[in-house]
């Protein structure tokens, strides 16, 4: 926000120029849409910088909604005419005292320990543990605290987090509390150290495991089947394992902690790969055709725009991205290639 | 420059007025809401008249009639509180029928709760049947005939619908 310097049109809209984007957008999400249609509209774009404003405008409105929750977004929403909804309110009023959502508003549920981290897509948090240690929680991970007497719990349930531990505070009473990252997979114990654990993605023809990429100092992994089969493993290696078995170790991907700077760095990575990547960071769908799933890509991507990475893939492979009309996008071979 | 000292002069002001708001937002939210619910809207009134008085020119009102323009402001400000209020009882409402399996954290009923106060304020405006014609190809992925048989009306007027509520969108949305 430049102040004075930009003029109030850059907020608001010419209601003349929201209508003809309106109408299109009504005309586009037709079925079947003519070739002609679809390039009057591309004309009606291009013709002034408002209107594909308006047009973007549009667009990121149909996105938000369509990462709503389905049913409940429309019994919310849905909630009759607006005076009824307002005759409502009155009694509401005089029945609630505290209204709920003010009062979650501003307690955020971190501040009380032993208590269950949570981050959404395209969010990134860190948190300072109770005994000094570094939890930063990837996109969309769920993790509990349960710190005791015996031990420094950490329960991984979904996404990706980075561990920087700290000596016990309590090892000034007693023996140190091992430190433990636990997922369905089994344990991974600390040994002083820096290590980024990722939870299992939910895929049906995968056989579930934990990653884990050490960079400082070293851990130890106990499968959660076969105990029998723990090991360490040193700083520098990356290593996933089942509940009954650890592959062997690789070197670690360089660039394994990127995300939290909020960056993506890939090196010839395959596309179908890399739009997985990124779809992790993004509420809805996001899909690689498998025509240009063997495409390769390289560079630093900042993780906090993850449309405008998407809006620029056509500069750079022989890609196009298509919005449908909900939250569901799809990178397709460029119709100007083929 | 001088367009904006002159109007955080008469936003200043109008401050000088927010006891006399904070009385009137406490009579009108009753006793059972507590004073610091009145202080976050007397508040957020006066946000409102700062961001349109950097916007815009002052209405004539501002200064020949402080109080009437501050209830003029203030009213919109209640109506958008007792919106978002009906919303949370809904989206509460909604939850309670989820498995609990299923149930969100808080952070992420927060954030669903945001994006969904930001569309109700969008849509508060359109006729009921046009904000369920567009809800219902938005969030449901309808198509404009099965919007038609479930409305009972015609392919065409949900276009109308469909067309005014984006226009809506583009208009109120940011």
């Amino acid at each position: 926000m430049t102040g004075r310097a930009s003029p109030p049109e850059s907020l608001s809209f010419d209601r003349a120029i929201a209508r003809q984007a309106a109408q299109w957008l009504v005309k586009l999400h037709d079925d079947p849409v003519s070739a002609a249609d679809r390039d009057a509209c591309a004309r009606w774009r291009a013709a002034h910088p408002e209107h594909e404003r308006a047009w973007q405008r549009a667009e990121q409105i149909s996105s938000k909604l369509g990462g709503l929750p389905g049913g409940i977004a429309l019994q919310s929403l849905n909630r009759g005419s607006r005076v009824e909804r307002r005759a409502v309110l009155k009694t509401l009023l005089l029945l609630i005292s505290a209204p709920v959502g003010y009062a979650t508003y501003r307690t955020l549920p971190w501040e009380q320990w032993s208590a269950d981290l949570r981050t959404s897509a395209g969010e990134r948090r860190s948190v300072a543990l109770a005994d000094g240690s570094e939890l930063i929680l990837n996109t969309a991970s769920a993790v509990d605290v349960r710190f005791d007497a015996q031990q420094r719990l950490l329960v991984l349930h979904a996404g990706e987090i980075m561990i920087r531990t700290a000596r016990d505070p309590a090892a000034e009473q007693g023996p140190s509390r091992p430190f433990v990252v636990r997922t369905t997979q089994g344990n991974i114990r600390a040994l002083g150290t820096r290590f980024i654990v990722s939870a299992a993605d939910t895929h049906p023809t995968m056989a579930p495991a934990t990653r884990v990429t050490v960079l400082e100092h070293a851990v130890e992994i106990r499968p959660a089947i076969d105990a029998g089969r723990t090991r360490v493993i040193e700083a520098g290696q990356q290593v996933s394992f089942s509940g009954s078995e650890i592959a062997a170790p690789q070197p670690a991907d360089r660039y394994a902690a990127a995300w939290v700077d909020g960056k993506l760095i890939v090196n010839a990575m395959r596309l179908d790969d890399f739009v997985a990547q990124l779809g992790r960071y993004r509420r809805g769908l996001l899909r690689c055709d498998p025509q240009i799933s063997g495409l390769r890509i390289s560079g630093a991507f900042q993780l906090d725009n993850i449309d405008g990475i998407l809006n620029a893939l056509p500069d750079t492979l022989p890609v196009a991205v298509l919005y449908r009309s909900r939250y569901w996008v799809t990178v397709i071979p460029s119709p100007t290639a083929s | 420059m001088a367009a904006i000292d002159s109007s955080l002069l008469q936003v200043q002001a109008l401050y000088s007025h927010h006891g006399w708001l904070l009385g009137w937002l406490r009579r009108k939210l009753g006793h059972v809401s507590g004073n610091a619910e009145a202080a976050d809207l007397a508040q957020d009134t006066f946000v409102r008249i700062l961001v349109s008085h950097q916007r815009e020119q002052a209405p004539e009102l501002t200064l020949r009639e402080p109080r009437a323009y501050l209830v003029t402001v203030a009213t919109r400000v209640l109506f958008n509180h007792y919106r978002r209020l009906s919303l949370e009882q809904a989206y509460l409402q909604a939850l309670e029928q989820m498995p609990q399996a299923l149930a969100p954290s808080p952070e992420e009923r927060l954030l669903v709760l945001e994006t969904l106060n930001e569309v109700d304020a969008m849509l508060d405006a359109l006729p009921a049947k046009a904000r369920s014609a567009f809800l219902l190809s938005q969030l449901e992925g309808l198509s404009y005939q099965e919007i038609a048989d479930q409305l009972d009306v015609s392919v065409r007027t949900v276009k109308r619908y469909m067309a005014l509520a984006f226009e809506e969108c583009i208009m109120l949305g940011n």
